[in-house]
């Protein structure tokens, strides 16, 4: 046995922009020198799915650290930092359970089809105003989606959009572990905490009444039951916008992204909803978003190699779907694949994500109706990329179309 | 301790003796049953422990909570007796018990 620093492993450049605009050619050569372990900048990189399936549910030996995480970003003694180290994302065992069973009831895939219809009044209603500009960044258009959902879900008045817009965009640099963003996740902080803040109070002097209760209204009793403390209240809004604005964005605007090249594929899902649940989830596997950061919180051995506690590994889910050893063909993108939800994106074990049936339903009742009103798309111009650590994805992805003719789309409905 | 019998779409038969207070879904995983992923590690949280239990272990099995109600509707594969083994607590009396896997669980 040896230990995981004893051993002679390539390195994944992960923090590199170059890397960032594209990772294959170097994880071909780290899988190379090594079948599931690269080292990496602040610790190791686990890059083969079988290893990262084997590893990452196992939360009695790996936990997120948050403290390491502020460090790097010298974040002690910070709004942001405070919010991190008492995130849901940072809480372990009973502390976690405790936030996870007061929400898990709202993020069920039957609440998540509960509200299909509120997805397609947002992203409709986005469309309309959209689709006459035939040219925009599909990336700034993206973004509006899954903030209107969320505004939806917990009557937040939509007119808050374009402030909020701008502190998620800052808020998704969280996990960058690149320091030069922390006064604009400080800013984005202070906005975010007065949103909700004010959000709060105001649902306070008019709750809804009984039969009409949404998300704020269940979270709001919870408050009152004692189960919730309100700051808790407060930060555990804030997470859920954090969480389902970027990843939810960047995973719309990379499938964009893949299907420009596709036009069969794209066509398709403009008239088969049950086709767009299997290409939504084909690019889970495909292209997706997250660099998961873990820490050995006690020793263990995995394939004859020790790794000891304090130990920092990161298990970019983002690429384990382009994996030789996991997937017949990896690099094609086949929506007729068989198991087509053996996919990494949502992580795995107690921290697995909250809100992934909400993205799922999002993304496909999004893919439908994007692709009914806005015909073949092309780019106009390049896209760059997101850094790699944290949430990955295209920034920017400038695009025409032609607007769908109303009587084709009449056509379709009947 | 319990004897389940964990049955494949295959066919393929897995005898395992599992101890009172762990899942049925651990029970698998301990003694590696293929089959039962368990992707968020017995949370509750992603349906992909489904088994399918017949009459009269349904019944010993216990009530399926809202939110594990609420997880495995929306699942394709559908039928009577579908629970979520992690939420399955080994007892004696579920001696005997046969939990039938899916063809896939994603």
């Amino acid at each position: 046995m040896q230990r995981i620093d004893e051993l002679e492993l390539p390195y994944l450049p992960m923090e590199e922009a170059a890397f960032a605009s594209n990772p294959w050619p170097q994880l071909a050569a780290a899988r190379e020198a090594h079948p599931w372990l690269a080292k990496a900048a602040f610790g190791f990189a686990v890059h083969q799915f079988g290893a990262m399936k084997d590893l990452l549910w196992r939360d009695e030996y790996l936990q997120t650290r948050i403290d390491n995480v502020l460090e790097v970003m010298d974040a002690d003694g910070t709004e942001w930092g405070r919010f991190e180290k008492y995130s849901l994302l940072a809480r372990q065992g009973a502390p976690h359970e405790r936030i996870r069973s007061v929400l898990a009831p709202a993020f069920t895939p039957r609440q998540a089809n509960r509200h299909r219809p509120l997805m397609q009044g947002v992203i409709s209603e986005l469309l309309d105003e959209w689709v006459p500009r035939r040219e925009f960044d599909f990336e700034e258009f993206a973004s509006n989606f899954p903030i209107g959902v969320m505004c939806s879900l917990i009557g937040a008045p939509r007119s808050a959009i374009p402030e909020l817009r701008s502190s998620l965009e800052a808020l998704g640099l969280s996990f960058s572990m690149d320091r030069n963003h922390l006064p604009a996740l400080e800013n984005a902080m202070n906005v975010m905490n007065g949103f909700v803040q004010r959000l709060v109070a105001e649902r306070k002097a008019a709750r809804l009444p009984q039969g009409e209760e949404d998300l704020l209204e269940i979270l709001l009793d919870t408050v009152e039951r004692g189960d919730l403390s309100e700051r808790e209240l407060f930060d555990l809004l804030i997470f859920l916008f954090v969480a389902g604005y970027d990843t939810s964005k960047n995973a719309l605007t990379l499938l964009m992204s893949v299907l420009i090249d596709k036009p069969r594929i794209y066509e398709r899902c403009a008239e088969d909803k049950a086709y767009c649940r299997r290409v939504v989830e084909e690019n889970f596997r495909y292209l997706t978003t997250s660099t998961i950061p873990r820490t050995v919180v006690k020793a263990i051995t995995y394939r004859d190699v020790l790794i000891p506690e304090g130990t920092e590994l990161f298990f970019p889910v983002s690429i384990a779907g382009r994996d030789p050893t996991a997937y017949d063909d990896p690099d094609s993108f086949d929506p007729g694949r068989k198991e087509i939800k053996k996919h990494l994106t949502f992580g795995m074990g107690g921290h697995i994500c909250l809100g992934q049936f909400i993205a799922r339903a999002q993304i496909e009742e999004g893919l439908h109706l994007i692709a009914r009103r806005m015909k073949n798309p092309r780019r106009t111009g390049p896209s760059s990329w997101r850094p790699f650590f944290g949430v990955w994805g295209l920034k920017g992805l400038p695009f025409a179309f032609d607007p769908a003719d109303l009587k084709e789309d009449a056509r379709l409905d009947a | 301790m319990a004897k389940i019998t964990y049955l494949e779409a295959n066919g393929r038969e897995h005898v395992v003796d599992v101890c009172a207070g762990l899942t049925v879904m651990e029970g698998a995983r301990n003694h590696g049953v293929p089959g039962i992923l368990a992707d968020c590690g017995g949370n509750c949280a992603c349906g992909t422990c489904r088994v399918y239990i017949d009459e009269p272990w349904l019944a010993k099995a216990g009530e399926a909570s809202e939110v594990e109600a609420a997880t495995i509707e929306a699942q394709e594969d559908a039928g009577p007796g579908k629970r979520l083994s992690c939420q399955i607590k080994v007892a004696d009396e579920l001696d005997g018990l046969v939990v039938r896997m899916p063809e896939t669980q994603c």
